[in-house]
């Protein structure tokens, strides 16, 4: 199983792979792009990016002589007719570079570039949603050699899609970056802060009502203010325990390093660690979290997953499932029947 | 009653209501809306008659008709000279299997509004006789309600007018696609040069999730929020407004249904919708049924 990290940075190439990565994924915003378009979407994220197409060939190339290789993301969700010229140019670009994939979020973009025949494998982004049998089996059809599952996807449900799908790779998120609503299926704009910043972090008040019209009844109001703080809860935990860290570095928040075993007997070749805007710091400790479990993969399951959940020496977090991007991989799936204050916190964490 | 160009279709999430809306025959839009609970009935459509009704939701497979819903409106449309479409969401392998069955029931030339790609390759293999409509969720454009101004929205031009767009469309055919109004919107967003266009009103949606914080709300905590969780399909009886009262801005006015926060057009969106419509570029509106942000007794 392969490990898929982030990189922002020319310098953050070679302790990546050092620390484990086997592949590492990229964006970059050329100057060029943004005098034509007025706008630095070459792919999802504004911020994180590479600036010059020398700073891109050089991390091509200190990650062929390490051993590991890169990916490009091309993974906005639409792009004009005008931009899909521009990035099959770019790909041309780093294909020549000896660039290894393009990670596409846009199903036209996908077919143009598969219509290039590039020295380049395609890899479709998780914001294609691929939820279903049939959606892998037309993403396959259009090109892609592998298929990055959305977050919100079961376990059994990623591995009944990659037995039906023998003929792609499957790619599942394995830590951070945890979005609240479906990536594929959001149209905001991660603002700056002073507007609202991304719309799941923004301070909405939420008024509930009956839609018949009637007023909620004392009960109603209760179960639903408790619902309220319980998905505050939850929130704080999706976005990385208040974006905290251990005293080791280690982030907290969305995490699926338990289900590992489960990933690799549904056929998921990769896992993608998430981040790509975050600092160097969290993204190396990210990737020691996971080269540290996936080096346990051989021994039995339980000795794994026992290793992970205690990595952060935190077991209370961890039993509470706010963590996990696959609840079902928790004692008793989505029927835990522990956590919060009544988990026991480890003693220490276990030694990487 | 208003001749108009433009078809009305009426989106209904449940088919309960439809014994009461057409028990005269096609009902007129103020009808629905006074049937329905609507805030207000959308300016200049008072007397323009339904065509066609679109049942289902496009955001959670838990709402996907059974088959005696399903039954239902097609009998019920088709005794009251109205099309139907069957409406699907973007689905699991568990939701496509309860999918099919749905479409064995549905007469050839039916239309689909399928909001998955994965939906419109079923489609196209298995019943190529049904007319497959390419839904909203899979229309991508920036439709963030908290947007201060249109440069915003040009950060991430939508690529809907494309060739491979179009060529997907055509390679899945789906002749028909299905629009939001995003924030400053223009009438030459909706100008295809191969499909029809629909369009949604009063409301378009922003971002949806697959876990749901209402349907949530008889769930134990370790069960909360999660993908493919259980529900007691709260969504039906709840909905939230949604604001930002200590920021001062001028958001469109939002609210959440289920798993989903949508957004109120304004009066420059409907405007712009109008004058789409006018030179013919839209050639359906589809109206929210039940499923909108009206709180007052109906």
């Amino acid at each position: 199983m392969k490990i898929v990290a982030p990189i922002s940075r020319v310098e953050e190439t070679a302790p990546m792979i050092r620390a484990g990565a086997d592949e590492l994924y990229c964006g970059i915003v050329p100057a060029d792009w943004t005098e034509r378009f007025r706008s630095s979407g070459v792919n999802r994220r504004a911020f994180g990016n590479l600036g010059r197409y020398e700073d891109l060939a050089e991390v091509v190339r200190i990650a062929a002589d390490l051993g590991a290789s890169i990916s490009l993301v091309m993974n906005a969700q639409h792009y004009t007719e005008p931009q899909i010229a521009a990035l099959g140019e770019l790909a041309e670009r780093f294909a020549a570079m000896g660039g290894h994939a393009l990670i596409v979020g846009d199903l036209g973009l996908l077919a143009q570039l598969a219509g290039r025949d590039l020295p380049l494998r395609l890899h479709a982004s998780s914001l294609l949603a691929c939820r279903n049998t049939e959606t892998a089996a037309l993403l396959g059809e259009l090109g892609a050699g592998r298929v990055v599952f959305p977050r919100d996807v079961t376990l059994a449900e990623m591995a009944a899609i990659a037995a039906a799908n023998a003929a792609l790779e499957f790619e599942a998120f394995v830590l951070n970056d945890g979005c609240v609503f479906e990536e594929g299926n959001c149209h905001t704009i991660h603002l700056p802060g002073h507007l609202g910043g991304p719309i799941c972090l923004d301070r909405y008040t939420v008024d509930h009502a009956r839609v018949d019209g009637r007023a909620l009844g004392a009960d109603e109001s209760a179960a639903l203010a408790d619902n309220d703080a319980a998905h505050d809860q939850w929130l704080w935990y999706r976005f990385s325990c208040g974006f905290a860290v251990t005293e080791a570095g280690y982030p907290f928040g969305p995490c699926g390093l338990c289900a590992v075993p489960s990933l690799a007997a549904g056929r998921i070749g990769a896992v993608k660690i998430a981040g790509r805007e975050g600092a160097m710091e969290r993204k190396l400790k990210s990737v020691e979290m996971v080269r540290a479990t996936l080096d346990r993969l051989d021994r039995p399951a339980g000795d794994l997953t026992g290793f992970a959940r205690a990595i952060r020496g935190r077991l209370d977090l961890c039993a509470t499932g706010h963590m996990c991007y696959y609840r079902d991989a928790m004692p008793g799936g989505r029927s835990l029947s522990r956590g919060g204050d009544d988990c026991i916190r480890a003693e220490k964490a276990p030694r990487i | 009653m208003t001749a108009i160009a433009t078809a009305i279709a009426l989106g209904l999430v449940e088919s309960r209501s439809l014994d009461l809306l057409l028990a005269g025959g096609a009902p007129e839009v103020a009808a629905c809306a006074d049937a329905l609970g609507w805030p207000e009935v959308p300016p200049g459509l008072g007397d323009a008659a339904i065509d066609r009704v679109h049942l289902g939701s496009e955001f959670c497979e838990t709402l996907l008709p059974g088959a005696g819903q399903l039954r239902h409106a097609l009998d019920r449309c088709g005794a009251a000279g109205l099309g139907l479409a069957l409406v699907t969401p973007i689905l699991s392998d568990a939701g496509l299997a309860r999918l099919s069955p749905l479409l064995a029931l549905l007469p050839a030339a039916a239309e689909v509004v399928a909001n998955d790609w994965g939906t419109l390759r079923l489609l196209r293999r298995t019943r190529p006789d049904l007319i497959a409509v390419a839904g909203r969720l899979l229309c991508k454009m920036i439709k963030d309600p908290r947007l201060p101004s249109p440069e915003w929205a040009r950060l991430y031009p939508h690529g809907l007018h494309s060739a491979p767009f179009s060529a997907l469309l055509e390679r899945l055919g789906a002749g028909r696609v299905e629009m939001d109004v995003p924030p400053f919107a223009e009438p030459r967003d909706f100008r295809f040069p191969t499909v029809k266009v629909s369009v949604h009103a009063p409301y378009g949606f922003s971002v949806k999730g697959r876990s749901c914080r209402i349907g949530s709300l008889a769930q134990p905590s370790p069960a909360k929020f999660t993908a493919g969780q259980d529900c007691r399909r709260e969504c039906l009886i709840y909905g939230s407004g949604l604001s930002r009262p200590d920021t001062g801005a001028a958001d469109l006015p939002g609210f959440q249904r289920g798993n989903t926060q949508f957004y109120r057009h304004s009066a420059p969106m409907r405007a712009t919708v109008a004058e789409a419509m006018a030179a013919g570029w839209v050639d359906r509106l589809v109206l929210s049924g039940d499923w909108h942000e009206n709180r007052r007794p109906h």
